[in-house]
């Protein structure tokens, strides 16, 4: 039998853990929300005469090309170079999903091999030799609630937050996401499959910025901590689960869909997915510290944040998400039905995830201070 | 019976030293919330909720239009693309007015415009750009 994450609380309250593993096999996890470190890897194919592009813009966004003569990376935070902060990378990939003409330019100082110095034309899904996303962060294991003590509302990549500690924001599927329900990575790990925005991808990698020092409650981190590097086709997505998102006055950013089915291995596995919302924890942070190091406020439970009001300093403080539960929701039934009908199979993780590592900060130091 | 209703009024430059508005409001007993106000070269802009009897609501529209201001009812001030909406609920905490409602069982969000009191915070508080300004 197949249940989502959400599904499974319940079954494991009522016929506790032991009969629950006996009757689960699988359980499906779900998550949509604001994943910045994402970018699509195109190739173009050759012009003729052909051209080694040194620079290239789609859509009028700069795509990175510092690779062999027609492939570029085109990143999801990246905006026009006119300094219009609402389109950039993030809506060129929307573009393209949705089947959409987009601009291509391109630049070259011409080679022997590659004359040809300036291109313009239109690409589109169809053109593209590959397209596929591979997002070097995804699927945060759990995240921090952004709020704002100062006099003056901030934009930021956590949303718009309102003075005084006027609302608070996070971004987690909490209960039903992916990391939070396979808290060690036992089952998760290089080469498992998984729902990528609408199409079948694969864990390709640690995410960047991936640690597992986080502290612990109820044995799921209470911090950042493990994060999945992605890769899928980009012709097989749908922008139901892919979607541009604007963050006014900081930048764009990429909702991303991300599900993972998570095998029950034993009862230990059955007790990590049937964590619910009270049982997980994020630390509410203060935005407004300019700092890497700000001080949490408190902790707070998915329960209460999805309650629509947490406490602070003895005054009721409104929440939003940034992570759509509806989204979440969707993706889990759909996993669910494609592993029940055997269109989606499991798969053993080629290589485990990393089970010590640590997460670096950036210091400025001469040659000879650094490591 | 009171009745609560949206209306712009546009004001021609000859007309926004008089204080038509609050003749209507003194004459047929009404209520008068200003959600907007706005003078420019081309004459006034006014966004108003008139509270009070609908029959005093009606003859004080009269009496605007007579009076030669431009009145235009209102359902919308903005409005949410559904296409776009992706159910997140960042305009949740933003609105003032708690004119969006996420719906705990569904886990979707509910713009409910009767609420709404034009403020505009919602605009550029939105991810996926879902809410539109329809008017102003």
């Amino acid at each position: 039998m197949v249940m989502t994450a959400e599904e499974i609380i319940d079954v494991v309250r009522r016929k506790g853990v032991e009969k629950a593993t006996r009757e689960v096999d699988v359980v499906t996890t779900g998550t949509f929300g604001a994943m910045c470190s994402s970018g699509a890897f195109l190739n173009f194919g050759h012009s003729e005469p052909p051209i080694k592009m040194q620079k290239v813009w789609l859509n009028d966004v700069p795509a990175y090309t510092g690779l062999a003569a027609v492939d570029a990376y085109i990143g999801a935070t990246e905006i026009r170079e006119n300094g219009d902060m609402d389109y950039g990378g993030a809506n060129v990939i929307e573009e393209l999903i949705a089947g959409n003409p987009v601009h291509l330019k391109a630049t070259a100082y011409g080679t022997d091999c590659y004359p040809r110095r300036k291109i313009e034309t239109y690409v589109s899904l169809k053109t593209l030799n590959q397209a596929y996303l591979y997002n070097p962060r995804n699927a945060y294991q759990n995240y921090a609630v952004a709020t704002n003590s100062s006099d003056m509302t901030l934009f930021t990549y956590m949303g718009k937050l309102l003075p005084n500690h006027g609302n608070a924001t996070f971004c987690s599927a909490g209960q039903l996401s992916p990391l939070l329900n396979d808290p060690q990575c036992r089952t998760i790990g290089i080469g498992t499959r998984i729902f990528l925005g609408g199409a079948v991808g694969y864990v390709a990698w640690e995410g960047t910025q991936f640690s597992t020092k986080a502290p612990t409650k109820n044995g799921v981190p209470t911090r950042g901590s493990r994060t999945l590097a992605v890769i899928g086709d980009l012709r097989e997505m749908s922008t139901d689960y892919v979607r541009a998102l604007d963050f006014r006055r900081y930048g764009m950013s990429l909702a991303v869909g991300i599900g993972i089915p998570i095998p029950i291995l034993d009862e230990q596995m059955m007790k990590c997915v049937s964590i619910s919302d009270k049982d997980i924890f994020a630390p509410v942070l203060d935005y407004s510290v300019q700092s890497r190091s700000r001080k949490p406020l408190k902790e707070v439970s998915y329960a209460e944040l999805k309650s629509g009001s947490i406490e602070l300093f003895g005054k009721k403080v409104k929440t939003s998400s940034l992570s759509s539960y509806y989204k979440a929701r969707q993706i889990a039934e759909k996993l669910k039905q494609s592993v029940q009908k055997g269109d989606f199979l499991l798969t053993e993780p080629i290589k485990r995830l990393p089970e010590d590592r640590t997460f670096n900060p950036l210091e400025i130091v001469s040659k000879e201070e650094v490591k | 019976m009171m009745a609560k209703r949206k209306y712009l009024l546009g004001f021609s430059p000859t007309r926004v030293r008089e204080p038509i508005t609050y003749r209507m409001v003194k004459e047929f007993d009404l209520m008068l919330n200003i959600l907007r106000a706005e003078v420019s070269e081309r004459g006034g802009r006014l966004l108003i909720e008139i509270e009070g009897k609908p029959s005093k609501i009606t003859s004080g529209v009269k009496y605007l239009k007579e009076k030669g201001v431009d009145v235009k009812e209102l359902n919308e001030y903005v409005s949410k693309d559904e296409e776009r909406c992706t159910h997140c609920g960042m305009c949740v905490s933003i609105c003032p007015a708690d004119a969006f409602e996420l719906d705990r069982k569904t886990y979707k969000v509910h713009f409910k415009s009767d609420k709404c009191i034009a403020c505009g915070l919602c605009l550029d508080a939105c991810p996926p750009d879902a809410m539109k300004l329809r008017i102003w």
